[in-house]
């Protein structure tokens, strides 16, 4: 009966959001390559804007943050499906936003009265969830293993959190934020093996306005990760992602230190597992190359 | 045994109380969880949540919200947030800082710089011919419009509600 019900396509509307689609479209190719093969069906549709940052915008005026995540999120209620996300800063500014306004319902009018100049109406019945945690919770990670075509036997994947997929917990309610499982789990439905390392869980560091604070946070991350011998890293937010790719080569231009670690945006990994080439994840648009994990993938 | 008068500016407080997220402030009780967790606190010793927040309770506005405020040194990661057993919600505090910094004509230039785009054009990134052109290669799907005019529309500032009143003038 299970298997059955995973046999049928899963409608749901990704929210792309801003850093995706136009900074690292690799991403967005990767999973619209690898979503289908899972039985997922994306429904794009119209009307949606940055959701917004929920870093530098929410620190000018949190209350337009706010009216225009709520404008995101109606224009999603609009169709019947869950709202899925791909990226850690959509998802945490719209679950936020949705969390603050199903907790004050006087917040939540206020911002109603601005969206009705546009006939919009936050109702609150959207759901929303990370790709990841969908996944996970609504099509089962048995999606993920029968889609797979090529081994990632003995592949060691390093793993990076990031912040807003799971923090605050509260809000998130993806998993443990201490001792998280969600990737591990994912990697290893892969078929690949995920890597404990110390700094795991640290922040990149991407967030803070400070130009030297980020490049000691990431250092501390690829100290942890090149210790752990870990054949490259994963990671699923793409903010975090220019911390890392392109941030290695900062790296060795201020510090002098070259770590040559290929980060790897998880459904990029996926794709490989499941038998897509290298321009399919589009592996081959970043600065530090994968050679050394593509040829161990297909050695 | 005379010591220094300890003042507390209950007037700036009332302002942050009247902030979203400024109101938890008063539930701090400086147990400095948040400081044990914060990525920020361990590799830059200036900064200190619970400092932050002993300062909110005193009112010492000029520190908080003055050019030289260690509050944008915050790297936004939640950790406090997660960690405080008071519900303060750190991290909103300092949004809450942040907002009424910005009011106040003393955030740093590069915040605009960082998120002026999104009321100019909806999105964070630019659209360039440049990203058009990387996403045709790849064979994406040609972007959407953005509905730029209603975004305007929900943006505009005639009316000042609740939350924006962070500044008597």
């Amino acid at each position: 009966m299970q298997k059955e019900s995973r046999g049928t396509i899963m409608k749901v509307v990704p929210f792309w959001g801003c850093m995706m689609p136009l900074k690292y479209p690799q991403m967005e190719l990767a999973l619209r390559n690898t979503l289908p093969l899972l039985g997922i069906e994306l429904v794009d549709i119209d009307g949606f804007t940055c959701c917004p940052d929920p870093i530098y915008f929410k620190a000018r005026d949190k209350m337009k943050w706010l009216v225009t995540a709520a404008r995101n999120l109606a224009v999603a209620e609009e169709t019947d499906h869950m709202l899925i996300t791909m990226c850690s800063g959509c998802v945490s500014t719209l679950k936020e936003a949705q969390f603050l306004l199903n907790e004050d319902l006087a917040l939540k009018d206020e911002v109603n009265k601005r969206l009705k100049k546009v006939n919009r109406e936050y109702k609150g019945k959207v759901i929303i969830k990370h790709a990841v945690e969908m996944i996970r919770d609504d099509l089962g990670l048995e999606a993920v293993k029968k889609s797979i075509k090529k081994s990632l036997e003995g592949i060691t994947v390093a793993i990076h959190y990031g912040c807003h997929i799971l923090k605050p917990s509260q809000i998130m309610h993806v998993d443990d934020a201490d001792y998280p499982n969600i990737l591990e789990d994912f990697i290893t439905a892969m078929g690949a093996i995920p890597l404990d390392h110390h700094e795991k869980v640290l922040c990149c560091g991407k967030g803070c306005m400070d130009e030297e604070l980020p490049l000691e946070m990431t250092e501390a991350i690829f100290a942890s990760i090149e210790k752990s011998g870990a054949d490259c890293m994963g990671l699923i937010c793409p903010t975090c992602f220019s911390s890392f790719d392109l941030g290695q080569i900062m790296i060795s231009r201020k510090k002098g230190k070259n770590y040559n670690i290929p980060v790897i945006y998880l459904f990029q990994l996926l794709g490989l597992a499941q038998g897509l080439t290298v321009e399919q994840v589009g592996l081959h648009t970043h600065r530090i190359k994968a050679d050394k994990v593509l040829e161990k993938i297909n050695g | 045994m005379a010591k220094d008068k300890i003042v507390v500016n209950y007037r700036f407080r009332d302002k942050l109380n009247k902030v979203s997220g400024g109101k938890h402030h008063n539930y701090c009780y400086q147990c400095s969880a948040c400081v044990a967790i914060c990525p920020a606190a361990r590799f830059e010793k200036e900064f200190n949540p619970r400092k932050i927040l002993l300062k909110t309770l005193l009112g010492m506005e000029e520190e908080l919200l003055g050019k030289d405020s260690p509050i944008w040194l915050c790297t936004n990661c939640y950790s406090c947030y997660e960690r405080c057993p008071q519900d303060v919600r750190p991290i909103e505090v300092i949004v809450a800082l942040k907002n009424m910094a910005v009011e106040k004509g003393t955030a740093p230039a590069n915040l605009a710089k960082l998120s002026d785009n999104i009321a100019k054009t909806g999105m964070s990134v630019t659209v360039s011919s440049a990203v058009n052109r990387k996403r045709e290669q790849l064979g994406l799907p040609v972007l959407k419009t953005i509905p730029i005019d209603e975004l305007n529309a929900i943006l505009e500032d005639e009316e000042v509600t609740s939350s924006d009143e962070t500044v008597d003038k």
